[in-house]
Order: C-alpha cells, then sequence, then structure tokens
C-alpha cells in the first residue's frame, strides 16, 4: 500500500506544476461530487423579488440573475453537463484518432495515404456546419453535441499518434518482436500502445481543455445544450443582455470557464515535463 | 518544384471532392429546404413547384453529379434567401476575414516573438518563470471569454471603443486583441523552448566567448533556430484565422467569412455553404503552402538533397 502510494506521488514532488494541477483537479472532482450538496439554492427557481442582486448579497454568494436565481447554483450544476461532454467526446476522439494513427504508421502504402487524406478533410471541414447541422438533424442535446465533437476532433490524436508510432515502430524491440514473428495486432496493442502512453496522456488533457472550449463557445452560439440547462456558455450567453445592469452574470461563468481550463493546462504542461525528463 | 507543385493541387482537388461529398450528405440529412423556402403552411403544388425549380426532385445520385459539374465551372448557384450568386457573398466577406487575420497575426507576432526570446533567453531566472507562467494561464483563456471581458471593460464601463463593424479603425482593436490575446501565449512558448535550447548550444557559447553582444546572440543566432517550429505554427494559426472565427465575429459583428458562416448554417443555405467551403478550402490550401515553402526557405535540413 505504502509503496504504491510513494509511486503515485513521486512524480508530483519532481513537478511543482504537476502537483499543482492535480491538486486543482482533484478540486474540482471534489466539486463535481458534492455538486448537489454545495447548491444552496434551486438552480432553476428564483424569487422575483431578489431579481439582479450583485455578487457577495447575504444568501447570494455570486449573485442573482434576472429571474433572481442564485448564480453559484447556476455555475455549479452547469459543470457536470461540460465536464461530461469535453469526456466522452475526447475518448471517441482517442479510440478513433489513437486507431487510424497507429495504422497509418503500421500499414504505408494506401492506408497511410488514406488516413492522412482522411485527416486533412476534416480539419478542412468547418466544424461550425457540422455542428448546425447535426442539431438541426437530431437536435441540442447531450450524445449529439458529444459525438459531433468528437468525430469533428480526431485528427488531433491522429497525427500525433502516427508520428509517435513511426518512431516507435522503428525501435530495436519492435524490430525484435516482428523477427520473432509477433503478429500485427499483437505488436500494435501489447508493444506499442504502451510506449505511447506518455504522449496520449498529454494530448489527453490539453485536447480535453479544447473540448471544454468548444462545449462552451457551442452553448454560447446556442448550439450545445437544450434550452434551460444551465452551461457555462449559455450562461455567457444569457449574460450578455445585461452587460451594464448586471455585469457579475458573466463574470462567474467566464471564471469558472477560465479556471478549469488554466487548471488543466497546468496537469497537461506537468505531464509532458515530466515525459521529457524521462526521455 | 513543379511535380511538387501538380501534387499539392491534386491533393487540394481531392480534399475539396471529399470535403464537398461530405457536406452534401450532411446538408441531405439536415431537412428538406423546400419546407424552408415555402414558408408556413405550404400547398402541396408549392412544394412540388420549389422541388422542381432547385431541382430537389431528382434522385440524390443525380444531384449530386449535377452540383459537382456545376461546381467544376466555379458555378455554386445562387443563394436561396437573397438570390445573390453563392460564390460572390463568399468573396465579399473576404477582406473582412482577410483584414481580422492580418491584424491580429501581426499583433501575435510583434508580442509572442520578442516575448519569446527576453523569457528564452535565461529561462531560469525568477522573473522569467513568472512571465512563463503568465503565459501559461493566459493560454487557458478562450478567446471569447476574452473578448467579452474587453467589450465589458472598453465599451459598457469605460466607453473608449465602439465595439461593432469594422468601418472605422477604432472598431479593429478589440477584436484584433482578442484573437491576438487567443494566439500569441501559444507562439510565445514554441518561441522561449526554442530559444532556450539554442542558448544550451556550442555555436551560442563560442559566440559569447567571442564577445558577440547579448542582442546580436540572442536575435541572430538564436532566434533562427527557433524559427522553424515557430513558422509551423504561425501557419497553423493564420490557416485557422482564415477559415473563419465564427464566435469573435459574431461577438463584434465583423462582416467576415465566419458570419455568413453561422448566418447561412442557421437558414441551410446550401450553395452559400458550399462556396463557403471552396474559399475556406482554397485559402488553407494557400497558407499552407506558403507556410510549406518558408520553412524550406529558413530550414536547410528540409530542402531535397541536391546532387
Amino acid at each position: 500500500m505504502r509503496g504504491v502510494l510513494k509511486r503515485l506521488l513521486a512524480p508530483l514532488k519532481a513537478s511543482p506544476q504537476l502537483a499543482l494541477g492535480a491538486a486543482a483537479l482533484l478540486g474540482w472532482i471534489l466539486l463535481l461530487a458534492l455538486g448537489g450538496l454545495l447548491q444552496t439554492h434551486d438552480p432553476q427557481l428564483g424569487d422575483l423579488a431578489e431579481r439582479f442582486s450583485p455578487a457577495g448579497t447575504a444568501g447570494h454568494l455570486l449573485g442573482t440573475d434576472n429571474l433572481g436565481r442564485d448564480l453559484w447554483s447556476r455555475v455549479l450544476s452547469g459543470l457536470p453537463w461540460s465536464v461530461g461532454v469535453a469526456t466522452v467526446s475526447c475518448i471517441l476522439a482517442l479510440l478513433l484518432g489513437g486507431t487510424l494513427g497507429m495504422c497509418a504508421a503500421q500499414y504505408q502504402g494506401y492506408p497511410r495515404t488514406i488516413i492522412n487524406q482522411l485527416v486533412d478533410a476534416t480539419l478542412s471541414f468547418p466544424g461550425l456546419v457540422a455542428a448546425i447541422i447535426i442539431v438541426a438533424v437530431a437536435g441540442r442535446g447531450f450524445w449529439p453535441l458529444s459525438i459531433t465533437l468528437g468525430l469533428l476532433s480526431w485528427p488531433v490524436f491522429a497525427r500525433v499518434v502516427y508520428a509517435e508510432s513511426l518512431r516507435l515502430l522503428a525501435q530495436d524491440y519492435v524490430t525484435a518482436a516482428r523477427v520473432m514473428a509477433v503478429n500485427t495486432p499483437r505488436i500494435l496493442l501489447g508493444h506499442l500502445l504502451p510506449g505511447l502512453r506518455p504522449v496520449l496522456a498529454v494530448v489527453f488533457t490539453f485536447h480535453f481543455a479544447d473540448m471544454l472550449v468548444a462545449e462552451s463557445a457551442l452553448s454560447f452560439l446556442g448550439l450545445g445544450a437544450p434550452l434551460g440547462v444551465p452551461t457555462w456558455g449559455a450562461l455567457l450567453q444569457e449574460s450578455r443582455d445585461f452587460l451594464i445592469v448586471a455585469p457579475w452574470l458573466m463574470a462567474a461563468p467566464a471564471t469558472a470557464i477560465a479556471l478549469l481550463v488554466v487548471s488543466i493546462h497546468l496537469l497537461g504542461d506537468g505531464l509532458s515535463a515530466l515525459d521529457r525528463a524521462r526521455r | 518544384m513543379l511535380a511538387g507543385l501538380a501534387q499539392r493541387a491534386a491533393r487540394l482537388l481531392i480534399l475539396l471532392l471529399g470535403v464537398n461529398a461530405l457536406l452534401f450528405v450532411a446538408l441531405g440529412l439536415a431537412g428538406d429546404p423546400a419546407l424552408m423556402l415555402a414558408g408556413e403552411d405550404p400547398t402541396p403544388e408549392l412544394l412540388e413547384r420549389i422541388r422542381a425549380e432547385y431541382g430537389l426532385d431528382l434522385p440524390a445520385w443525380q444531384r449530386y453529379l449535377v452540383q459537382l459539374g456545376r461546381m467544376a465551372q466555379l458555378d455554386f448557384g445562387v443563394s436561396i434567401y437573397s438570390g445573390q450568386p453563392a460564390l460572390e457573398m463568399a468573396l465579399e466577406q473576404l477582406p473582412g476575414t482577410l483584414l481580422m487575420a492580418v491584424l491580429s497575426m501581426g499583433l501575435t507576432l510583434v508580442t509572442a516573438i520578442p516575448a519569446g526570446v527576453w523569457i528564452g533567453q535565461r529561462p531560469e531566472a525568477a522573473s522569467r518563470r513568472l512571465g512563463a507562467a503568465l503565459t501559461a494561464v493566459a493560454q487557458g483563456i478562450p478567446g471569447f471569454v476574452m473578448a467579452l471581458v474587453l467589450i465589458q471593460l472598453f465599451v459598457v464601463r469605460l466607453g473608449w471603443l465602439p465595439s461593432l463593424g469594422y468601418s472605422q479603425p477604432a472598431a479593429w482593436i478589440l477584436p484584433s486583441i482578442s484573437l491576438g490575446f487567443f494566439l500569441a501565449p501559444k507562439l510565445c512558448r514554441v518561441v522561449s523552448a526554442g530559444v532556450a535550447e539554442a542558448m544550451q548550444e556550442d555555436y551560442i557559447r563560442t559566440a559569447r566567448a567571442n564577445g558577440a553582444s547579448m542582442r546580436f546572440i540572442l536575435w541572430r543566432e538564436a532566434l533562427p533556430a527557433a524559427l522553424p517550429a515557430a513558422v509551423a505554427l504561425i501557419g497553423a494559426q493564420f490557416a485557422f484565422l482564415v477559415s473563419g472565427v465564427v464566435l469573435i465575429e459574431t461577438l463584434f459583428l465583423w462582416p467576415g467569412i465566419g458570419l455568413l458562416l453561422l448566418y447561412s448554417a442557421q437558414n441551410l443555405d446550401f450553395p452559400v455553404l458550399q462556396a463557403i467551403c471552396f474559399v475556406v478550402a482554397v485559402l488553407v490550401f494557400a497558407v499552407n503552402g506558403l507556410a510549406d515553402a518558408l520553412l524550406r526557405l529558413i530550414d536547410p535540413r528540409l530542402r531535397p538533397a541536391t546532387q
């Protein structure tokens, strides 16, 4: 037990950045887990007598909106949605991009050309058009949005995995495995994949942050969360109407997005420093 | 060189066909444009007439081929809403998008490169570490959040700047800062990493031992070593800028490709969407080609071995 803990904590000691990022992440996970308990009010129910209370009003830590709804509770209740969308889309992008990237590195010739062309085409496809069209077909919602973001962003993983796989596949231990007639799927999954892990961890972290921003941007445009779900992008969109009378309505979700993304970036920076130090 | 160019052109063609096919399928799934055109409570006869007029009554593969044939002649049809030729509409937005791209890229270059060189000179110094930490934080703040804060501050609170349109240069300031703020931290980090690495090299130590000034060493010896990575990133960032920055253009009502893209996508205006995709694909292709050529120019290792 002690040994496991030591091994887990060793990288944190080595990099203060990673420690800070991990601590921040722990804080966010706590907020996510305790979200419902920490909400002081019903995020959807307002008291019109208390509308537009500024931040710091007794009972309303972050103030209230135009319908008198408590902003702190609303910001908290938007967290699971955003994190959920980012998680699902990242995993989808990782699976798709990782598989295709590895295949492009392993199979030279046509498979490689086709996959690389597919990467280029997806990258040059205007993501917003796809997002709007899928919303038009399937309606707004958690799964349409997550799947759209995943399908549009897998080339990020494919590119990195492809480059790193080319390097790893040229290493002696892979050649040794090939000489010993280990079959290809086994080489890819058993020999290549473990080597890709550090790179994947870094890309996944940064991509997660990008997906959070993308989700809030789409919700901000009115294309993400269904009406009524108080995601941070939707809160920002609502706040635009009260820019003059209630600036705190914008400040709270904007700060929340920035803080979450910055803490994830810290983690990513720490992971990539760790990866560089290992080499 | 010519063979390379032909290969690139062939790849562009394949790419355009792929994007076009994807868009055709996606738009086909999006719903019946005849219903949208007909307005409220359409009669079956009216729907029939609209379908015949726009060729919507043909089977999908025929529509695809007809459309492909027209596109080969750069005819994307007319906008379903304004009746204006679609390609013309997309090209009209081009100056706005290019202006924004050049302004924000310029701002990014003049801030990120000096800052990156400064941090990279002695990355272990306390002041530089603070600078590096600040760029790390700045990188995490989404561009549209920054834009909202800037509007709140300079338009609503202080009333110093206009926030809409691009008829007057004062309105150019906030959009370019929002985008520059989003792009600069990344470039700054790439430059500082490259410079910091170069500063450890033997040739820099030799130059210092020979009494070269710090300014000469940083700008003429260390920065060039960091340039290939920087130029690759600048190319990618510029490609992002010309492909329509929807959020920033929407926030500032900037008449660029992004605004038209959002508008026509919301209205399912097929011809305009096709034209925009075409224009963007050509632009991105041109930017990538330029970036590649520039990379070859500044990095001799990338040139094909001659003799």
